[in-house]
């Protein structure tokens, strides 16, 4: 007990004095998420919205296609796009195994099931009467999107929030893809992963406790934006 | 005269129940119409299929001559102004809601300022401009949603149950209000009700539906049933009629037809009945009776016959109309 007390103490003063090592991580962490959330997002609401506002063959699969995804393991997600990228693989020329390009590409895959179908939830527990309402004030296709958008919008960010947490903590694919490259690749997650198995276990405590101050500030921001929304 | 509106052979089911079944429906421009039916009677489904949120299963309409096959254009969509029964208004302002219906429908901005000036006085809401929607009350709201559908000067304005829920205060401004936009040259104005009377008062014309058809009786005593050899048969009650139709699902009594009397009457009337007399309610001028023959009747009498017949509540009536005073449908 005294030996994870001890190495609780350590990891809270590896936080406090601000370790470059750690922040340089926790840095990468983000930029690599944020990138992954906004690519993501970009197609993924857009998609789900459309996909939820008009009823075509196929719908049904779609769904299903995207319930399964949502479930797919990152591992497996890795394991596909290190087969495309890697040397010999059809994209290898990209050259971009190994490095946070890689990584961002799994995350969005990873997070666009998610974000997808929590926009088209968005737009099902909208207003019943939303898009008649829009429809019959002469919204065409692409202004009755935005508009939907707009009028849904605290629900559209609780999505790119909740597929940004996803990625973040993501460790499977980060490090197929990333490689684990200090200063480069090396995201919190992966770093964990290592520092543990080294036996420097305050080094990965205290990054696992600015994952779970991240995880805290991210569900906080949600749980303030459905307050805001009721 | 322009046709605002051609219907023909227009079926919609939903859910495997017929809920509009209308072969023919021709909606002059420039009239006010009142459409009256009962709760379930198709109104709703009617209006959204007029303002084209709604499509039917089969057959064709036509907007101003024009035959709309799948959704509108730009020109065609600014011409019809909608109010749902529960009208819902975007979050922000309400000039936010108005502003944002001229920018849907393509109205240049400079002219937004003053439309929505016009649209608010119109309705007499331009003291709400700046209320945020979901702090209105249920009248201001309904008011605020006509605003937002005449904003952009449309030439149909269809309002589905724009009385109910209202008090009289408010149903007597907007009473006002249709009147006055009817007045004005070419605008169509279709909106639903029960209140029979209240269509019958501000309106040039009536449509009335039952179970998804229209017809031209007025509501009060409508049966649903089956007709055969000129006997319509309730599952109640038999009732004479001079009609040959057999495809015909319900008969309509006009209230004024019908004689009452204390004692059972000698004459040459084909339809005799007798029951008792459960209500006596005042109507305008007239007075309602309502009559329990098996199926319920209502009767309009004058205030003078009421105390002629020394009528009560729970005293047996009878009740006589001629064949011919059965309108099949």
């Amino acid at each position: 007990m005294n030996y994870f007390i001890d190495s609780l103490t350590a990891a809270a003063e590896l936080i406090v004095s601000f370790d470059a090592e750690i922040y340089q991580l926790v840095l990468t962490s983000v930029v690599i998420s944020i990138t992954a959330a906004i690519i993501a997002a970009s197609i993924a609401i857009p998609a789900g919205v459309t996909m939820a506002l008009n009823s075509f063959h196929g719908k049904a699969f779609i769904q299903h296609l995207l319930n399964t995804l949502m479930a797919m393991p990152t591992v497996v997600i890795g394991l596909l796009l290190y087969g495309l990228l890697s040397r010999q693989g059809p994209l290898g020329h990209w050259e971009l195994l190994y490095t946070p390009t890689a990584i961002i590409m799994a995350e969005a895959i990873l997070i666009f099931p998610i974000m997808m179908n929590l926009a088209i939830t968005a737009v099902h527990s909208a207003d019943p009467r939303l898009v008649p309402t829009l429809i019959t004030l002469g919204a065409k296709p692409f202004s009755l999107m935005i508009n939907v958008i707009r009028t849904t919008r605290l629900a559209m960010l609780a999505a790119i929030i909740t597929g940004f947490g996803r990625a973040i903590g993501e460790v499977g694919a980060a490090m197929m893809l990333g490689g684990n490259i200090e200063g480069f690749t090396r995201t919190m997650t992966t770093a964990i992963a290592l520092e543990t198995s080294k036996g420097e276990f305050e080094f990965g405590l205290a990054l696992g406790l600015l994952l779970l101050i991240i995880a805290f500030a991210l569900n906080f921001i949600l749980s303030w934006l459905n307050l805001r929304h009721d | 005269m322009t046709k605002a509106y051609q219907l023909n052979n227009i079926k919609l089911s939903y859910q495997h129940v017929v809920r509009l079944d209308i072969p023919a429906l021709t909606i002059l421009a420039g009239q006010c119409i009142a459409l009256l039916g009962e709760n379930g009677a198709g109104k709703s489904t009617l209006l959204k299929l007029l303002a084209f949120t709604a499509q039917a299963d089969e057959g064709m309409i036509s907007l101003f001559d024009q035959q709309i096959n799948s959704s509108l254009n730009t020109q065609q969509r600014q011409k019809i102004g909608f109010v749902d029964q529960h009208p819902y208004l975007l979050p922000g302002s309400v000039e936010d809601n108005l502003k944002l219906a001229l920018k849907l429908q393509g109205i240049a901005a400079k002219k937004h300022q003053l439309l929505i000036k016009q649209a608010l006085t119109q309705t007499k809401t331009a003291h709400l401009a700046d209320k945020a929607s979901n702090t209105l009350s249920g009248g201001e709201l309904k008011r605020v949603a006509i605003a937002r559908a005449i904003v952009y000067q449309p030439d149909v304005l269809l309002l589905d149950e724009p009385f109910s829920h209202l008090d009289q205060h408010h149903i007597q401004h907007l009473e006002a209000f249709i009147i006055d936009f009817a007045q004005q040259a070419n605008k169509t104005v279709i909106f639903s009700s029960h209140d029979r009377l209240q269509g019958v008062a501000i309106a040039d014309d009536v449509i009335n539906l039952v179970a998804g058809k229209t017809t031209a009786s007025p509501l009060l005593n409508v049966f649903h049933g089956s007709l055969s050899q000129h006997i319509f048969n309730t599952g109640k009650i038999q009732i004479n009629s001079t009609s040959t139709l057999t495809e015909s699902h319900h008969i309509a009594i006009d209230p004024r037809e019908i004689i009452i009397s204390a004692h059972a009457l000698q004459s040459s009337m084909r339809n005799s009945f007798s029951g008792r007399l459960i209500l006596i309610a005042e109507e305008e001028e007239s007075v309602r009776l309502t009559v329990d023959c098996g199926e319920n009747f209502h009767v309009l009498i004058s205030p003078e016959s009421l105390n002629n017949l020394e009528l009560s509540i729970g005293k047996t009536v009878y009740l006589s109309f001629k064949s011919t005073a059965v309108t099949v449908f």
